[in-house]
């Protein structure tokens, strides 16, 4: 058995920020485990640019922004280990993970779950239909393009106009694939406006929001899907129906926290973000344990994932020098039209950063923040979007510390 | 004329709103522009009705590499009109391993104020 | 060559008889029309090892399903699949439940099911299984959970194993009969084969086979019936199958059951349909599921989705009265050295190896009379071994298995916790199957929450390595189910 201060699982934009920034506050006996052959996760695949702006100021391609935290982590000599994939830990904080040298096990002081999330499949929509060839998520066609050099298809259809979805679809039309159409079953876009602008305007992409795929066709390779168009209750209204034929149907249509290690270590999830419950140290419910980035509630902008991370390396560092962290007995509600709010508690002790998700599309709204009857900030703003998260600083000042703290646009 | 824009210079993706004059000579005169929260925002707008530019991330094959492809993208916006002869400049490309990121493959690309560069890194296989 | 005995189809069904057939000394091929065994409703159904308590007595499926229920803690050790003797309860609520349950109970101890018993308190229930619903139940302890799919393989491996060749893509399109040389001619997709025996095994498509054979086109009806697979994370809430109370005709509604992986099946439901492999899965049908199946089971949450699936019992009918009837298992000497299985439907899976070994008889007592009785395979080894599962080991295991064997420390796919090694076992299986589905059912992997968004794309690079296969080559399930359509960029 090994042992070390604190073990990061999963080296993403999460891991590494949170690496370096505790490594910059003196802890060095860190140990980064991450299961592909090299660092930087998701990023590897995200060959795009516009990563960067607001932790950097440029904009970056994915693995370029990656290899700027790998080069960081380099420099100082943080330990980590590739093709290894934890596969458990515990709530006393005994990592175990496999790796070809055979199962290592490290005690660690304090753990760092940067796990990211995954992107929800046909299966878990119950999407109609036979099972042919041509149907994957997002991510997966943009693994076989950028990483493995693999063609997955030539008229594509895209339902979900999550950004992933977007971005492949300006991707497939690049390297000679039509791609028909992007359809999305809510009534707004799921992804950020940029990108309909960028990735589908641009290319002549249309975007049908309000409709769904009611059914796949084809046995072998995918032959068409049928379209439908949805109700404001998202049920397809009959007589709508619209075939398309096409042999490649793409869905981006959400990411999960991938949570398995975090239940399996006894922290509670939040059922809305689908990830721990954490504090403002972001602390999940068994101490020690922190978590931040996709595995804890997923974002719309990778800077904001490191930006976490760096956060919660704070948190972590005051935990192995104390043993433990301040209580944080307040907690953080999401009021009207808040789709989640996060942390779910706080000490009110200390300063804050408050994340939060619009529930749907509004426009010249007050957001206001409140403790008790006490107003702790209000702001105008001209939109909320789901598609982007709205983080706030909240004053220890302006807190009380005592009654639950509640967030609520209208 | 009143156009709408979304702004695609950073994620806000601020909606803005140009008022111009198309002259007879095919200029353009632009009375206002609001919605936006930065000064990017007006210079997008401004480029956008004159001469819209896009940057493109793509990938070049690489020879006896550890990876098959390595990613490249533009260092500045081109030409919309031109994406797809720039790809075609791209598909061309064959690089051997190793190859190192931000090494620049192709300068001015057709001519333009915009190199092509690489993004990641391939070691030999 | 000339083989001894072909058999038609790959499913459960053929499997079994092959492997049953390969204890003799014979040259057996099996002709699949697919590029895997059980693609279509060997594997498309509840996995249960059937007690036998709702066929008629006397009935061939009676008869198979206690004998097959019977047995399968050897087979299932023999072949190193996985199988749990659950049990099983119907559980009810009111009097009329009480009478069709009792019916039941009556009818399976006339067949032969053993230890069947009436739970008639909540405690009793609970001590079984605390999250089943009822005010009394019957408990059927023979009562089994498999995957037939793992089962499907095994007896294929086996059957290989000992000698039985596999053809994948081979639909048979005609037989002819030539009848000097004592021979059947069999056209097929890749080709034709000559076999002294053929066996009909053809599932969905046996009453078209039994027609080329010149047997009836037997009449039958296809009951369709939908289902959800459900997260591993709902398998703590059933331990058991838990079925309601049948109703007048003897039929369940939709029920939860176990899987042996631990997963949680919510379905069928059934309705009729006319194609042979109308497989697809209908939006009335799912939606109408989700609400029968919330009843019966809580933890019924789309939070759980993994997948669905359908499949569909092709059930021999009275043509006029539409009476359902039992298997069909003859061998006309009119129809020199032909056994023919028509509408082997549910409990299908339960009496896969009884049938076959029914369906060998015929064969070695026709030989004898024939006066040329066949001999013993003597090198027939009954037992297939697999690779143990790197998610069903101890900690300890695990450490031995890495050191032992490096490829068990990587894991390829992260749901299901499969390794390396396990996916390499599957890409060299010894059937030759090289699907991307062939991998998936051989292992998990693909399996879990994720469908394949970490794996796949791993797996299929994998198969090309090791196989050798070109981008194009790369198949999901079926002959035209290309996963790439070339590469983004071509080598200069």
């Amino acid at each position: 058995m090994k042992y070390a201060d604190v073990v990061i699982v999963g080296g993403g934009p999460a891991g590494l920020a949170a690496a370096v920034r505790l490594y910059d506050m003196g802890i060095r006996d860190i140990l980064i485990l991450e299961r592909e052959h090299s660092l930087g996760g998701i990023l590897r695949q995200c060959i795009h640019d516009g990563f960067g702006l607001t932790r950097f100021g440029v904009s970056l391609s994915g693995p370029e922004y990656a290899s700027r935290f790998i080069r960081e982590v380099e420099k100082r000599q943080i330990p980590y280990i590739t093709d290894t994939t934890v596969i458990e830990i515990t709530r006393d904080k005994l990592v175990t993970a496999a790796g070809e040298a055979g199962l290592l096990q490290v005690q660690a002081k304090a753990v760092i779950l940067t796990m990211g999330c995954r992107e929800r499949t046909r299966g878990a929509l119950a999407i109609p239909g036979t099972r042919p060839a041509g149907v994957m998520t997002a991510g997966v066609a943009q693994a076989y393009i950028n990483l493995q050099n693999r063609m997955i298809g030539k008229e594509v259809v895209i339902l979900g106009s999550g950004d992933i979805g977007m971005i492949m679809a300006r991707r497939l039309t690049l390297e000679g694939a039509h791609v028909i159409a992007v359809f999305e079953v809510m009534s707004v876009a799921s992804g950020l406006p940029r990108n309909i602008e960028q990735c589908l305007n641009d290319y002549g992409i249309p975007l049908y929001l309000s409709h769904t795929v009611t059914d796949i066709r084809g046995t072998d390779r995918l032959e068409s899907v049928v379209i439908s168009q949805v109700d404001d209750h998202m049920q397809p209204i009959p007589g709508t129906e619209k075939e398309y034929k096409c042999d490649t149907l793409i869905l981006s249509v959400g990411l999960i926290p991938e949570n398995e290690l975090t239940i399996g270590a006894g922290a509670a999830l939040d059922d809305h973000t689908k990830g721990a419950l954490v504090d403002e140290f972001y602390q999940t419910e068994v101490p020690g344990i922190f978590a931040a980035g996709n595995v804890l509630h997923v974002h719309d902008l990778v800077d904001f994932v490191s930006m976490e991370a760096e956060t919660l390396a704070e948190g972590a560092a005051a935990y192995v020098r104390e043993g433990s962290l301040p209580a944080c007995p307040v907690p953080v509600t999401a009021g009207d039209n808040v789709g989640h709010a996060l942390p779910q508690k706080v000490s009110g002790e200390r300063d804050f950063l408050l994340s939060l998700r619009p529930r749907r599309p509004l426009e010249n709204v007050t957001l206001k923040v409140t403790q008790g009857e006490k107003a702790i900030l209000t702001r105008k703003l001209k939109k909320v979007l789901p598609a982007e998260m709205i983080q706030l600083k909240i004053k220890k000042e302006k807190l009380s510390g005592e009654g639950s703290i509640n967030v609520s646009i209208s | 004329m009143q156009r709408e824009f979304t702004c695609i210079v950073c994620p806000n993706g601020c909606r803005i709103t140009a008022d111009y004059e198309k002259k007879e000579d095919g200029s353009l005169v632009i009375q206002s522009v609001e919605g936006q929260t930065c000064r990017r925002g007006e210079e997008y707008v401004r480029q956008e009705l004159t001469d819209p530019r896009r940057t493109i991330a793509t990938s070049v094959a690489v020879r006896a590499g550890e990876m098959p492809l390595a990613s490249v993208r533009l260092t500045a916006p081109v030409p919309k009109k031109d994406i797809f002869r720039v790809m075609e400049a791209i598909r061309g490309i064959t690089l051997e391993a190793p190859v190192k990121e931000g090494t620049v493959i192709l300068s001015k690309v057709l001519g333009y104020d915009a190199d092509l560069i690489v993004t990641r890194s391939v070691d030999k296989a | 060559m000339i083989y001894d005995a072909a058999v038609i189809g790959a499913g459960v069904v053929g499997c079994a008889v092959a492997r049953e057939l390969s204890r003799w000394d014979l040259k057996i091929l099996v002709l699949e029309k697919e590029l895997d065994v059980a693609t279509g409703n060997s594997s498309r159904n509840t996995g249960m090892l059937h007690a036998g308590f709702t066929y008629k007595t006397g009935s061939l499926k009676a008869e198979c399903a206690v004998e097959g229920n019977r047995e399968f803690d050897k087979v299932a050790a023999e072949l190193s699949i996985p199988f749990r003797r659950t049990g099983k309860l119907v559980v009810g609520f009111t009097d009329h439940d009480r009478e069709n349950i009792l019916k039941f109970k009556e009818n399976g101890e006339r067949n032969g099911v053993e230890g069947i018993r009436m739970l008639e308190t909540r405690a009793e229930i609970e001590a079984i299984e605390p999250y089943a619903g009822g005010n009394f139940a019957m408990y059927v302890p023979s009562s089994g959970i498999l995957d037939p799919m793992q089962y499907t393989i095994a007896l294929a491996e086996n059957a290989s194993k000992n000698g039985a060749a596999f053809c994948f893509g081979a639909g048979v399109t005609a037989i002819d009969r030539q009848e000097e040389e004592d021979l059947y001619i069999l056209h097929t997709g890749r080709g034709d084969f000559s076999s002294r025996w053929v066996i009909n095994c053809a599932g969905a498509f046996s009453p078209m086979i039994s027609a080329m054979l010149g047997y009836p086109e037997y009449y039958q009806k296809g009951f369709k019936g939908e289902y959800y697979v459900l997260d591993k994370k709902a398998g703590k809430y059933l331990s058991i199958p838990v079925y309601p109370a049948p109703n007048d005709k003897g039929g369940f509604a939709t029920h939860a059951t176990p899987t042996v992986d631990g997963n949680i099946l919510v379905g069928p439901d059934s309705y009729l349909t006319e194609g042979r492999e109308d497989y697809a899965n209908r939006k009335d049908r799912l939606d109408g599921l989700f609400r029968d199946g919330s009843t019966m089971f809580h933890q019924m949450k789309r939070d759980y989705f993994i997948r669905n699936f359908a499949g569909i019992r092709w059930k021999n009918c009275d043509e006029k009265t539409g009476e359902v009837l039992d298997f069909i298992l003859e061998a006309d000497p009119q129809k020199p050295h032909t056994v023919n299985l028509v509408g082997i439907e549910s409990p299908g899976v339960t009496c896969a190896l009884p049938l076959a070994r029914r369906a060998v008889q015929k064969i070695t007592e026709r030989q004898k009379a024939e006066g040329s009785p066949l001999s013993q395979n003597v090198s027939f080894d009954p037992c297939r071994k697999v690779l143990r599962r790197f998610s069903e080991m101890t900690m300890e295991e695990r450490q031995k298995a890495i050191e032992k064997n490096p490829d068990y420390g990587q894991i390829v796919c992260r749901c299901e916790n499969v390794s390396r090694a396990e996916i390499l076992e599957a890409i060299h299986n010894p059937l030759g199957v090289h699907t991307l589905t062939g991998i998936k059912n051989r292992t998990r992997s693909m399996m879990g929450r994720c469908n394949g968004g970490y794996c796949q794309t791993r797996i299929t690079k994998m198969l090309e390595e090791e196989l050798g296969l070109a981008p194009e080559d790369i198949r999901y399930q079926r002959e035209n189910g290309v996963i790439f359509t070339g590469k983004v960029r071509g080598e200069a």
